[in-house]
């Protein structure tokens, strides 16, 4: 049954186009991914979502209904976790979820009983009467998302949640998500990270340039790019030249340099490895690590944009 | 519900920033005790008259021609002219004829060079002059008492004392001017004085040496001096507030004039509040949940309300208990307290949804080093407004707190309820206008500030 149905949502910040006719569904039950780069039109399209600002043009329809004709009651079933801590530093973790849980319309025993079951989900329960300004930034990751299901909303849009915090703060952050999923919870989940995505979500859009480029499931998109493999290395101080060099070698369809590492693709591009070692030693540099990659999303969006998702 | 919320987060949220505690609270009381203890004695407070030249009413309470015979009267039927000769008495008569004690007080002496540079007169009758003084058209009344020119011809010319009190009618809201009547009028006082002790002490090394009758010859020559140089004569004179009013002291004036400048700070705060929240991203999170951004508005309009209240309250407690401050009347106060507040809180919300559109802090940046300053010097928070350039007096009732001063002055002094209700009306009025323009900039077109943020928020994003 589709929750969400959104349909050639445009808009544009003065001359930029922020979002440019994207359009997706999001089926009840389901962690929805929405992949993307930053300054993909990500958190643009989750702020129409929210009904945060009106879209230019197109449509979002929440249970077939138009949440622009209808914000007010479509705002209840909504749950948000922006990007930011949106929390008052000052005030005490309890009095920040007291707030919050007012904001939807919750008082007395029943915003009492929901803090507490909130707490809990988030595993801030011991640390609730802390100000907030002393909490770690898993923490208050933690508290941005209790803040969002006081009310228990029906759908829970979280846009990069995870940006900023330690391993083990992105685990437990993760392992919500998804206990809050096999709870019904439906999510649409928004991060530059792959591996989060990959881990989360059961149908992905990957976002560019305020436009959609690919959207399935994982292995629907994997298959985009069926047979090509990538092979990370890391030379000692990568130059143009060896890069040429690595493009002209029979076998190799793509070579991007991602941070300090050198993505090679290509269809069953780990044939010539072999013929890749040899000609980055010959060209005088050093390899310090090779690494084989089985097709993943990184690569898909590699391979659909010609650039890295961290670019 | 949702609204009683915000302002009870924003008011815990106001109470644990403590810097914004030290503006909004402690820098008042530090000022009001500096300034009080600074100015004390330098100069009397509440006045709101000219500076430049005072207008006075001067009264003849006396009758001069029934004076003048009285005094011939005396000269020929007492207990002198038993002991003088009837060419002394004669000379004497002459002389009286030469004295004229209403001339030298308002020729002589008001009239002087020197004088007149200050003290603008005019000779009135009491119940004209009262009026006068009521309306503002002068800003104190010289009573010259009945017998005045009976007493001085005495004083001046034989060798007895009648005390004569000279009082100063003034009005409380020109008390300095009041003072400066009555320090000119004590100068002639003292003058007088001095040289009327030296006449009498001529007068009686005369008679101890015998020389009778010519002592009192030569007394022509020497009251023609004192005349001239406006001498002897002791004269009491009492400055006399109007009745039922009371004159303002630095104490009052400071912790009134601090407290009214200090509560526009609040509305500096909150005129920071909206923006914050939208940069926080809690704003877009309240709208999210369904909250009207005009129900957030109004959240932080009651907000600095209550911080304004806040402020009232401690420093009316603190300078009526450690500086001895007397407000006046309980309800008054409260009243205008409530107006004062409700008005700040008017600037405070427009301030917010202005600098909200904006998308940055520039205006409250400027209202609250600029424009309060500018009140403040307007409004008489530093000074009284009427020792400014008379450009900037005009200006004054562009400025609350100088409304909201005058408003606390008038109750101190004790005056009543009918004689403040204006002002309350304006502050109020003024608080609702300021309100509904807020609205009005909040709920208008244009979305220049979010695409700003938004991109700010997309370069932050991509760098």
């Amino acid at each position: 049954m589709t929750l969400l149905k959104v349909d050639n949502l445009h808009k544009s910040f003065g001359k930029t186009k922020a979002v440019d006719g994207i359009s997706f569904q999001v089926e009840k039950g389901e962690v929805f991914g929405l992949l993307g780069p930053n300054g993909a039109g990500k958190s643009t399209t989750i702020s129409m979502i929210s009904t945060l600002i009106p879209p230019a043009k197109g449509e979002i329809l929440y249970e077939d209904r138009n949440i622009s004709a209808e914000p007010k009651s479509i705002r209840q079933k909504l749950g948000i976790v922006p990007q930011d801590i949106a929390l008052y530093p000052t005030l005490t973790g309890y009095e920040n979820l007291g707030f919050w849980g007012s904001m939807y319309g919750l008082k007395g025993a029943d915003l009492k009983i929901r803090m507490e079951e909130v707490a809990e989900i988030i595993g801030l329960n011991g640390r609730l009467k802390d100000k907030v300004q002393k909490y770690s930034g898993g923490m208050k990751r933690r508290l941005n998302i209790g803040a969002a299901l006081l009310h228990k909303p029906e759908l829970l849009i979280m846009d990069e949640p995870t940006v900023g915090i330690d391993p083990q703060s992105r685990n437990h952050i993760l392992d919500t998500v998804l206990e809050l999923n096999r709870q019904g919870m439906t999510i649409i989940y928004t991060s530059h990270y792959m591996e989060e995505v990959e881990y989360l979500c059961s149908r992905i859009c990957i976002m560019d340039q305020g436009r959609i480029i690919a959207s399935g499931t994982k292995d629907e998109l994997v298959e985009l790019i069926k047979g090509q493999t990538q092979i990370s290395l890391k030379l000692d101080k990568p130059d143009k030249g060896v890069l040429e060099m690595l493009r002209s070698i029979n076998g190799v369809a793509g070579v991007e340099l991602v941070m300090d590492e050198i993505a090679v693709s290509g269809e069953n591009v780990d044939m010539v490895l072999a013929d890749i070692i040899a000609r980055v030693t010959e060209y005088g540099k050093r390899i310090s690590s090779i690494d084989v990659k089985k097709p993943n999303l990184e690569a898909v969006f590699l391979h659909l944009t010609g650039k890295a998702l961290r670019d | 519900m949702k609204i009683i919320r915000i302002i009870l987060k924003d008011f815990k949220t106001v109470l644990s920033d403590k810097k914004a505690l030290a503006i909004i609270l402690l820098m008042p009381i530090v000022l009001m005790v500096i300034l009080n203890f600074g100015m004390r004695g330098v100069f009397m407070i509440g006045d709101f008259g000219d500076m430049s030249r005072i207008n006075i009413a001067v009264v003849k309470q006396y009758d001069k021609t029934e004076d003048i015979r009285r005094f011939d009267r005396t000269l020929s039927s007492g207990i002198l002219s038993r002991e003088l000769d009837k060419e002394t008495v004669e000379e004497l008569r002459k002389n009286s004829e030469d004295v004229d004690p209403e001339e030298i007080f308002l020729g002589d002496f008001l009239g002087s060079e020197e004088v007149a540079k200050i003290i603008e007169y005019r000779v009135e009758e009491e119940g004209k002059a009262v009026e006068l003084l009521n309306s503002g058209a002068v800003s104190a009344v010289v009573l010259l008492p009945d017998n005045f020119i009976y007493d001085m011809k005495v004083n001046i010319l034989m060798p007895f004392r009648n005390k004569v009190d000279i009082r100063v009618l003034t009005h409380p809201d020109r008390s300095i001017n009041g003072q400066v009547v009555q320090s000119i009028v004590e100068a002639y006082s003292d003058a007088m004085s001095s040289v009327i002790i030296g006449k009498n002490v001529l007068m009686e090394a005369a008679m101890e040496h015998d020389l009778g009758d010519d002592g009192f010859k030569g007394m022509k020559e020497a009251m023609e001096e004192i005349s001239r140089a406006m001498e002897g004569i002791r004269v009491d004179i009492d400055n006399v507030a109007l009745e039922g009013r009371k004159n303002i002291s630095s104490a009052d004036y400071y912790a009134v004039a601090m407290m009214t400048m200090f509560i526009l700070f609040a509305a500096g705060h909150g005129g920071r509040m909206l923006l914050e929240e939208k940069e926080n991203m809690t704003y877009q999170r309240m709208i999210a949940a369904g909250t009207p951004g005009l129900g957030i508005l109004t959240g932080k309009f009651f907000t600095v309300f209550l911080i304004a209240l806040l402020q009232i309250s401690i420093m009316i407690t603190f300078s009526h208990y450690v500086l001895k401050v007397q407000w006046g009347g309980a309800l008054p106060v409260m009243l205008i307290s409530l107006a004062s507040a409700f008005s700040v809180a008017g600037v405070g919300s427009a301030l917010a949804a202005a600098t909200f559109k904006a998308g940055n802090y520039k205006m409250a940046n400027i209202f609250e080093t600029g424009v309060i300053q500018t009140m403040a010097l307007l409004g008489g928070s530093f000074f009284p407004v009427d020792i400014l350039p008379s450009v900037f007096q005009k200006l004054s009732f562009l400025s609350l707190n100088g409304t909201a001063l005058k408003a606390y002055l008038k109750i101190m002094m004790g005056y009543g309820m009918e004689d403040v209700i204006g002002y309350i009306g304006v502050l109020t009025a003024t608080g609702a206008l300021l309100m509904v323009l807020s609205a009005l900039i909040l709920g208008g077109k244009g979305e220049a500030a979010d695409v700003k943020y938004n991109k700010i928020k997309a370069v932050k994003a991509q760098g």
